[in-house]
């Protein structure tokens, strides 16, 4: 095969020429905003691996070499960077050095088919040789017992794919296999880890960045409650799992090991300058992240694709954003011309409010049937809403957000990501009735256990929870809501996100958004199994009290028809009737004679043929 | 409509409530508890359909029945937290409440009571400090000699109405004469905890509980019987109890808490779309 190479393109050996790393719909835009922090002007930076190419844009100021394995993607980037080496590790020039190394796609997608294979170890002590003293190293590692794992339909060990020449997993040991053996591996080739991040949703797929040590305290915090379920559910979005990803990471946090369940974890560490035993603290060099420090989140905006960081400040964490705006297009308009909501393309500013998140909140009271709570909660929620309505209407963040987007501190609630806003007043039933029907739908479609009958429908049981709420709305509310919801879905994320229903046919929940697993399938099963049971049961009664009352209508009959008559026709009938009677009777009297007679002559006939 | 939903006319007082009119009630998708009870909150005996709603006065109530079997099991509060929701409030008019309303235990068509009335008699007179208004239930208000035993004593009898029997005869007022005489009196008593205490509480009277229980024919000892009833609410029996403790167990047991506002009541009862008519 012959190939023109560009100028800015090497091939200095164990080039893959057809091969292409590049996959449809990865993105890492987090890790691009995360380098951009780390990355003075004019440094050297080693991009090791194949990277989303806003990487390569947000470290524009730097100078770039990337090492690709495939030819494809070299020549795809040659004229966004410095220099495309086009080989395996060994292509590396020996003596170069950089100020940064990333390797933000793991180190397997560093490795080639051709040459000899280094392994984990030594392709990590290849890039360490590449890395200045003092410089450093962006290092992610896949884990292979994260909640992507835990959920997939399909069995990690069965590969067949063209990029699994080799089947890497929990059983090689020459794989760190978790987040202490990384940093112990990473100690060892002497650039010691120090922060880290957990990276969700997917190991080829991060939308979310979350502060390892944060993601270890008790704090269930609402921010990271929403970033996770949020991740999960479309990082997974019509994926056939197990059991649904987002509930597993949610879960996972509460119990204080999102860290240790994420799917990959992205890993800062510095090449020590005096030996290999340094550790972090005696670096001299400057603190990773800038004067800032590091954020303590970095995540996706849901719509546009820009990145916003959350960092921790003096007074508390806080929204900031970053060069890595929104991409999308304007905010679209609902089918009536005007937009229903609007949102800042910068994302979220200002304080992150503290507290836990709502859905969860009301999640953990429905499983505890603890309707207390649920009223306390509703109608603090309720309240809450009234009091910064004017003249019924509600405008701004507050009339969006629903209960994924509210975190609650004691008796105060608060928006979490106050971004999106209502073009529009929206009336406070219509608002609260939007969160409860979203509520009631998740509540329904996931089968979680809740206080209520089964008999209700998800019209229905925003009703109930709307009552739970103190406010005492009905169907047409719900309708309401249900066709606001559908503008703003439109306004947020375009047509294709039209969910319109109509709450008076509507008898099973919408599924939400996201995967299909096969735990809600079972669930659903066992629930329409009950129905089942209970529709049977129901039937039966049923049919045995329509008897009853059948009987009871003739006999009132009977009696009307008596009643009703003439005088003449009243005596003929009290004359008639015993006779009737007396005549029925005997008739049945003869027909149990001859049976009972009959009876015994078969019985006769049987004991003189034997 | 399973017939017990009928009994002292709590479908017709829901209805009210619901606002669907003082006719008669649709069917309701479920069974109401019809009565105080330490069990499951459904009446023993009575036939039921597997997993039909079954729709409790109490939180208490609903764990007990989840833990013996029952599933879609509700809480929505009794009938009577209802019609204090709708019944009009005493105005300034009304009489100072005066004396005791005394429910001595009764039976039902199916389960009489066996006793000694004079025994109680003569402790309801040691006792109550004021008048005193004997509420019989209706078969043994029936019962000449019953009465008249507590008649002759000098007490005011009174029954309140018949509870209905298989959608017959049905007293929808049942309730609402029940709230006014409850209203009238300043005290309300009985031999045994019972559904009465509480709505006398609900309704603003001083409670006590004292005097021989009396026995159920044939009672079904399920769920511990009247033992395990002074065992578990200690605190309501005697001749005289704690005020706010009492307040405070009558609203957890009527589950004043759980009322629901009237469309919600519409959609947990089966009444958001009602195919009958109601007037």
């Amino acid at each position: 095969m012959t190939t023109e190479t560009a100028p800015t393109v090497a091939l200095p050996g164990g080039e893959m020429l057809a091969w292409s790393d590049r996959r449809d719909g990865a993105g890492d835009r987090p890790l691009a905003a995360l380098a951009a922090r780390l990355v003075p002007a004019g440094a050297r930076v080693l991009v090791a691996g194949p990277h989303d190419p806003v990487l390569l844009d947000a470290l524009a100021h730097a100078r770039l070499t990337c090492l690709l394995r495939g030819y494809p993607d070299a020549a795809a980037i040659a004229d966004r960077v410095d220099r495309v080496l086009v080989a395996g590790p060994h292509g590396l020039p020996t003596g170069e050095e950089y100020d940064v190394v990333i390797a933000g796609a793991g180190l397997d997608a560093v490795e080639s088919v051709e040459g000899e294979r280094l392994g984990w170890d030594g392709l990590l002590a290849r890039l360490v040789a590449a890395l200045r003293p003092g410089g450093d190293l962006l290092l992610r590692v896949d884990n292979p017992l994260g909640v992507h794992r835990l959920v997939t339909a399909t069995s990690w060990y069965a590969g067949r794919g063209d990029a699994e020449w080799t089947v890497g997993g929990v059983l090689d040991t020459s794989l760190p296999a978790n987040l202490d053996q990384a940093r112990a591996r990473l100690a060892t080739a002497g650039v010691p880890a120090g922060s880290c991040y957990a990276a969700y949703p997917r190991p080829d797929l991060t939308t979310a960045l979350l502060s390892a040590d944060q993601l270890s305290r008790p704090t269930a915090s609402g921010l990271f409650d929403a970033v996770l379920h949020d991740a999960c559910t479309e990082g997974f979005a019509g994926q056939f799992v197990l059991a649904d990803p987002a509930r597993l990471a949610v879960d996972a946090l509460h119990a204080g090991r999102a860290a240790e369940l994420a799917p990959s974890w992205l890993l800062l560490a510095r090449r020590a300058t005096d030996g290999p035993q340094s550790t972090r603290s005696e670096q001299p060099d400057s603190p990773l992240g800038g004067p800032d420090g590091l954020p303590v989140a970095l995540v996706r905006a849901a719509a546009g694709g820009g990145v916003v960081e959350v960092l921790d400040e003096a007074h508390g964490w806080c929204w900031r954003r970053t060069d890595l705006g929104d991409r999308s297009g304007p905010t679209p308009t609902a089918y009536d011309g005007r937009p229903a909501a609007h949102r800042d393309p910068r994302g979220p500013q200002g304080p992150v409010p503290d507290g836990r998140l709502l859905r969860s909140l009301l999640l953990d009271g429905c499983l505890r049937r603890d309707t207390a709570r649920l009223r306390r909660l509703l109608r603090g929620y309720a309240e809450w809403l009234d009091g910064q309505a004017e003249r019924g209407q509600l405008t701004g963040a507050v009339a969006l957000a629903g209960a994924d987007n509210l975190v609650v501190a004691g008796d105060r609630f608060a928006v979490l990501d106050p971004s999106w806003r209502a073009g529009v007043g929206l009336p406070v039933d219509v608002v609260l009735a939007r969160t409860l029907w979203r509520f009631a739908t998740e509540l329904l479609a996931g089968g979680y256990a809740h206080p209520w009958t089964s008999t209700l429908d998800v019209a229905g049981l925003t009703v109930v929870l709307g009552g739970v709420a103190g406010r005492d709305f009905d169907r047409a509310v719900v309708a309401t809501a249900v066709q606001t919801d559908a503008t703003v879905s439109v306004a947020l994320r375009g047509p294709e996100s039209d969910r319109r229903v109509d709450p008076d046919t509507e008898t099973r929940p919408v599924p939400p958004t996201g995967p299909r697993s096969y735990q809600q399938m079972y669930e659903t099963w066992l629930r329409e199994r009950e129905e089942n049971t209970r529709l049977a049961a129901l039937l039966r009664w049923t049919e045995e009290l329509l008897n009853a009352r059948e009987r009871a209508l003739r006999r009132a009959e009977a009696k009307i028809n008596l009643l009703s008559g003439s005088l003449s026709y009243k005596v003929g009938r009290l004359a008639i009737t015993p006779a009737r009677m007396a005549k029925r009777g005997a008739g049945a009297a003869k027909r149990r004679a001859r049976e009972a007679i009959a009876a015994k002559r078969q019985e006769q006939t049987k004991r003189e043929q034997k | 409509m399973h017939h017990a939903n009928h009994f002292y006319g709590h479908a017709h007082v829901l209805a009210r409530y619901a606002g669907l009119g003082d006719g008669h009630p649709p069917r309701i998708n479920g069974y109401i508890q019809h009565g105080w009870n330490i069990g499951d909150g459904l009446a023993p005996g009575h036939p039921y359909a597997e997993r039909t709603p079954s729709l409790l006065w109490s939180e208490q109530t609903r764990r007990r029945a989840w833990s013996v079997g029952r599933r879609n099991v509700t809480v929505i509060g009794a009938p009577f937290v209802y019609l204090l929701a709708t019944a009009r409030q005493p105005g300034p008019a009304q009489p100072e409440r005066a004396g005791t309303i005394w429910y001595p235990f009764h039976g039902w068509e199916g389960q009489h009571v066996k006793g000694d009335h004079r025994e109680l008699i003569a402790r309801i007179r040691d006792t109550e400090p004021g008048p005193v208004t004997v509420c019989l239930y209706w078969h043994e208000h029936r019962m000449r000699r019953v009465r008249r035993l507590y008649e002759n004593a000098g007490f005011r009898v009174v029954c309140h109405g018949y509870r209905g029997h298989w959608w017959k005869d049905t007293d929808p007022e049942f309730l609402h004469r029940q709230l006014a005489e409850l209203r009238r009196h300043a005290r309300v008593a009985s031999n045994r905890l019972t559904s009465a205490i509480f709505y006398g509480i609900a309704a603003g009277c001083e409670p006590a509980v004292y005097g021989d229980p009396m026995v159920l024919a044939a009672e079904d000892p399920t769920f511990g019987g009247t033992a395990r009833i002074r065992r578990q609410w200690p605190e309501l029996h005697g001749e005289q109890v704690h005020l706010p403790t009492a307040v405070e167990i009558a609203r957890a047991e009527l589950g004043t808490d759980h009322r629901h506002p009237p469309a919600a009541l519409r959609e947990l009862l089966g009444w958001a779309d009602p195919q009958e008519e109601t007037t």
